[in-house]
């Protein structure tokens, strides 16, 4: 530790904290523009002047003292950066000294001089680090000037000046619009794409006052793009989904969590006039710091879409709009006489445990083995022991069996920390140090940290050291063929990946002294490789993350909802279904005679099948717990976006099970906890940040559904029901159909040839694309949350007109 | 075919000055052979150079557009930089600059239909005391170019001369000596 003076304050900060973060630990406030958390502190927006002085040890070792018998204070000549200052031993910092201030006001104005005044319009205006700083430490009244009639007039400047002008829409992607004239050139966007994500994609083009942010790439490589509207200090990059949709102030702003996957990322919801208008991360330490995936942060305009107020009954072959009365009558009517035990309970894969425990406790009740969650994989991710994204940092090598950038975007950038060998940052009074001085531009990535094995060449393959492309259904042979390398056995083959590959990965991690294991929904969704995965584990010591498709799988898991016979979300077998928040595949409804499903907004299946559809609500506007991949508890909060009368899964629920004139568990969220606070010790309040919640839990894999078609479903980060929003159509492009060549060749099939396929969760419009790199005898489509990681049937249409 | 396809070999010259994990740091090399012998760098050269180097074609934009040396549209045979700060401009740089204009009847960005001019405002070339300056490619400068002086050079190098073969009319030095002379 190391004892310094900012002013009057005393204080005592870990070795190697910048003088910026030891400022704001004592309380007191600095303005700064280039310094951001997780970014490498580059010194150079010179905002945060600051003067400095130490003490000096003279040629006998000793302090030099002043008259007074103290430590004589040496200053710097001149004010220096505090964040690219490190603290040292009785060092002394002075942040209100006048010439601070003029430092200060001073550079706020050289800022504003080319930079135009356009708040008014600016989405920023409201939320602005300029604006703030400009009004906290600007000196405006010093340069007030007479005007003619008498009145003052203030300036922003003492300098008569033609402002630069700049492009003012230049368009970086379908999400991102960049305003160059805005723009300050703190080079935090350029430094988040190195440093983050690891794509050098945005840079200063030109020099001087010329210098504008500019990228070779049209557009910006979508995945995390969308963090740089968060922490661009001014309006220059601005979210596009959100454009003209409010002032700050206008919004409503919900703290709450993201359930596109399991990460379940912080999030602001800011909504306005009961729509969701904009999703911005929001801070969390552990899980996404201050990252989300561009999914999580654009794909939110399916909750504006067709939002259901009312019930819809299937009258005359067509859904019309009935009152909750008629419904329920119509439901009343239908149950009456229905065996209960042929009832289907279906739960999406973001329902909350509250939901879970009531969905569970209702088949139990009606004595129904058919019920479950959407994406439940075929082995129950609670079987595996949870780690937390900590781990991974503390670990030395990183097996990934998977593609975290899609399947759980935020732990990608974790891997990328981890590939660093960053560790988590000391917590200051302020939180996350905003100078880590441990952060440099262009840190290697160890390769040698790493080894990845995916059914296709995954971004992480780029950083890793040992990497390989396995044949779709073959990861239960990959974890055998890694635990035999590690016990010195003969290998089982893997199709398509080197025996050299395996021995090396095995050597690497059997070196490695703490070692992580991360998996996808594909290793998951294979007992015998989770089984495989958990032997490894177990025997040779690792922590194991997994990522499971549905968000919170941990959490449905817990209450129950994990059936081990029966008929789950998307297979048929009960006579009446229920689907709360989504819909399965249409073979799910296969002797299904009464489908009634509780939806947002309608989707093709429900239009063509429903015979009832009640308005639900989505995850952004229910209040309940959910579980994290890591197992961490975390609360939801409810954005007043819900049309008055949408349900949450509890309320539906107990709507149809009261038609049917059967028991119902619990009639609202606060009950649902209480019985789980009674079953499973869930907590009754959680700290804001959640807590960590691994109770153990016994339950045994599924049998059947394997699939085992020739379609292997890729994992996205996008979901199918964000493809309902135009934009993220157009920036997604039309899905590509991904085949090796000699496979194309065999089917008729050519480079760019526009086909449509045919899978169970319907028929989808593709571009053909080949690449030898993946294992032939396959086809490889983008999932979008249905299906992940599954092998599945497939019929390939070719258009008439078409090639083949 | 890419540019640098037949030069393997002064490639691996170059890169050999290079330790392997900072490929990237040959950018400039390869930047200024490009430029030297195509006249201005192409978005495809930027993409070829990037895939040399293992680095982005938006890392090589931002380096290559920081030097007003490399060019990114076709220029002239003769590329005539005309010095247009402070000093230069005292001593009629802008004169110069909308005589040059007129004469060749271009703006930065364009060549003359016969291929053989194009002309760019630069910063400070360092030879304040004998401005204005203009510099033609990579060649030592051409001082005080007063319009006589311009226009025998546009002459001399119309009619194929080499820069020092060109005969210019009039003196130049140290202005300040000259004047206290
Ligand atoms: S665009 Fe924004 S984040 Fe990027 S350099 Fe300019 S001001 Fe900074
Ligand atoms: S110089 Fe920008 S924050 Fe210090
Ligand atoms: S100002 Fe022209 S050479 Fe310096």
């Amino acid at each position: 530790m190391v004892k310094l003076r900012i002013n009057d304050r005393e204080i005592e900060v870990p070795e190697g904290t910048s003088v910026l973060d030891a400022v704001f630990h004592a309380g007191y406030d600095i303005p700064y523009f280039c310094s951001e958390r997780h970014l490498s502190p580059i010194g150079a927006c010179r905002m945060c002047l600051v003067k400095v002085g130490t003490p000096r040890k003279g040629p006998d070792g000793e302090w030099i003292k002043d008259e007074d018998g103290r430590p004589k204070i040496f200053w710097f000549p001149k004010l220096m950066a505090a964040c690219t200052t490190r603290v040292s031993e009785g060092m002394v910092v002075d942040t209100l000294a006048d010439e601070v201030k003029k430092a200060q006001a001073g550079m706020v104005e050289f800022t504003l001089e080319n930079h135009p005044l356009d708040c008014p319009t600016c989405d920023k205006g409201g939320a602005c680090e300029l604006q703030d700083r400009a009004y906290e430490y600007g000196l405006f009244e010093k340069y007030y000037t007479e005007t003619q009639n008498g009145l003052k007039k203030v300036l922003y400047s003492r300098f008569e000046f033609t402002k630069r002008h700049a492009d003012k829409h230049h368009k970086l992607s379908e999400f991102i619009v960049l305003d160059r004239e805005r723009c300050i050139h703190c080079k935090r966007c350029v430094r988040y794409f190195e440093e983050i994500p690891g794509e050098e994609v945005l840079d200063f083009i030109e020099r001087g006052v010329h210098t504008l942010i500019g990228s070779e790439e049209w557009p910006l490589p979508a995945g995390f793009s969308g963090n740089i509207t968060d922490i661009c200090p001014v309006g220059a990059l601005l979210d596009l989904t959100a454009r003209f949709r409010a002032r700050n102030w206008e919004f409503e702003k919900t703290p709450t969590f993201d359930l596109t996957d399991a990460a379940m990322s912080a999030i602001w919801v800011d909504s306005r006039s009961g729509k969701v208008e904009r999703i911005r991360a929001r801070e969390h330490p552990e899980v996404n710091e201050i990252w989300i995936s561009d999914a999580a942060r654009f794909g939110h305009g399916w909750t504006k879409e067709g939002r259901l107020s009312r019930p819809l009954l299937r009258k005359d072959g067509a859904l019309v709009e009935v009152s909750f009365e008629e419904a329920a009558a119509f439901l009343s009517e239908r149950l009456s006489g229905v065996r209960p035990e042929a009832v289907g309970l279906y739960l999406a894969a973001d329902g909350a445990m509250e939901e879970g425990y009531t969905f569970a406790e209702a088949a139990k009740g009606l004595g129904t083995a058919h019920f479950g969650f959407e994406n439940a994989t075929r082995f129950p991710v609670s079987a595996l022991p949870a780690a937390s994204f900590a781990d991974l940092l503390a670990s030395e090598f990183a097996l990934v069996v998977g593609d975290p950038a899609e399947e759980m975007p935020v732990l990608y950038l974790r891997l990328q920390e981890f590939l660093k060998g960053i560790t988590p940052a000391p917590r200051y009074f302020h939180g996350t140090p905003i100078a880590d001085l441990r952060l440099e531009e262009r840190m290697p990535r160890r390769p040698e940290r790493l080894a990845t094995f995916a059914a296709y060449p995954t971004r992480l393959f780029a950083f890793a050291g040992v990497r390989g492309v396995y044949a779709p259904g073959s990861v239960a042979a990959l974890f055998e063929a890694l635990l035999a390398a590690m016990n010195g056995k003969r290998l089982p083959e893997v199709p398509g990946v080197s025996e050299e590959a395996i021995r090396e990965a095995a050597r690497r991690f059997l070196e490695a002294e703490a070692r992580t294991i991360v998996v996808g929904a594909e290793v998951l969704d294979d007992p015998e490789a989770a089984q495989a995965l958990s032997e490894i584990a177990r025997a040779k010591g690792a922590h194991v993350i997994a990522m499971p498709p549905a968000a919170n799988a941990r959490g449905l898991e817990l209450t129950g909802l994990f059936p081990e016979k029966g008929a789950g979300f998307g297979e048929p077998g009960a006579e009446v279904v229920f689907y709360y928040g989504a819909t399965p595949p249409a073979e799910a409804l296969r002797g299904a005679r009464l489908k009634v499903f509780a939806l947002p907004a309608l989707d093709a299946l429900a239009k063509a099948e429903a015979d009832l559809v009640l308005p639900a609500k989505t995850y952004y506007e229910k209040r309940g717990l959910v579980l994290n991949a890591e197992g961490r508890l975390l609360e939801l909060r409810p954005a007043p976006t819900a049309p008055a009368s949408a349900m949450d899964g509890i309320e539906a629920l107990a709507f149809v099970l009261e038609a049917f004139g059967k028991r119902v568990p619990a009639r609202s969220v606060l009950e649902a906890r209480t019985r789980l606070h009674e079953r499973l010790k869930v907590p009754l309040e959680l700290p804001e940040e959640g807590t960590l919640f691994r109770p153990r839990v016994r339950l045994g894999a599924r049998r059947g559904g394997e699939g085992g078609g020739s379609l292997y479903l890729r994992p996205t980060m996008w979901r199918a029901r964000m493809l309902k929003d135009e934009r993220v159509r157009r920036a997604l492009g039309e899905p590509r159909l991904y085949v090796h060549p000699e496979t194309a060749r065999a089917e008729g099939l050519s480079e760019g040839m526009r086909v449509e396929v045919a899978t169970p969760y319907g028929q989808t419009p593709a571009v053909v694309a080949l690449d030898e790199r993946i294992a032939p005898g396959f086809f490889q489509l983008p999932a979008f949350g249905r299906g992940t990681g599954r092998r599945v049937a497939h019929r390939i249409l070719v258009p008439s007109g078409g090639a083949a | 075919m890419g540019f640098f396809d037949d030069k393997q070999d002064w490639l691996e010259i170059v890169f050999r000055n290079y330790p392997p994990e900072n490929r990237r740091a040959a950018v400039m090399p390869l930047l200024r052979k490009v430029q030297q012998e195509e006249g201005y760098v192409s978005e495809e050269h930027i993409r070829e150079i990037a895939e040399l180097v293992g680095t982005t074609p938006t890392q090589v934009r931002g380096v290559m557009s920081f030097y007003s040396y490399y060019q990114a549209v076709p220029t002239g045979k003769y590329h005539l930089q005309v010095c247009a700060t402070l000093s230069c401009k005292l001593a009629g740089a802008e004169e110069l600059w909308d005589t040059l204009r007129a004469e060749l009847g271009i703006g930065p960005g364009e060549v003359t239909p016969d291929g053989l001019f194009s002309i760019q405002k630069v910063e400070c070339l360092g030879a304040c005391h004998v401005g204005p300056v203009v510099q033609v490619n990579d060649e030592p400068y051409v001082e005080c170019v007063t319009k006589e002086r311009l226009k025998a050079l546009l002459e001399g190098l119309r009619a194929g001369k080499r820069l020092e073969e060109i005969e210019l009319p009039g003196s130049c030095g140290h202005h300040v000596r000259e004047e206290e002379a």
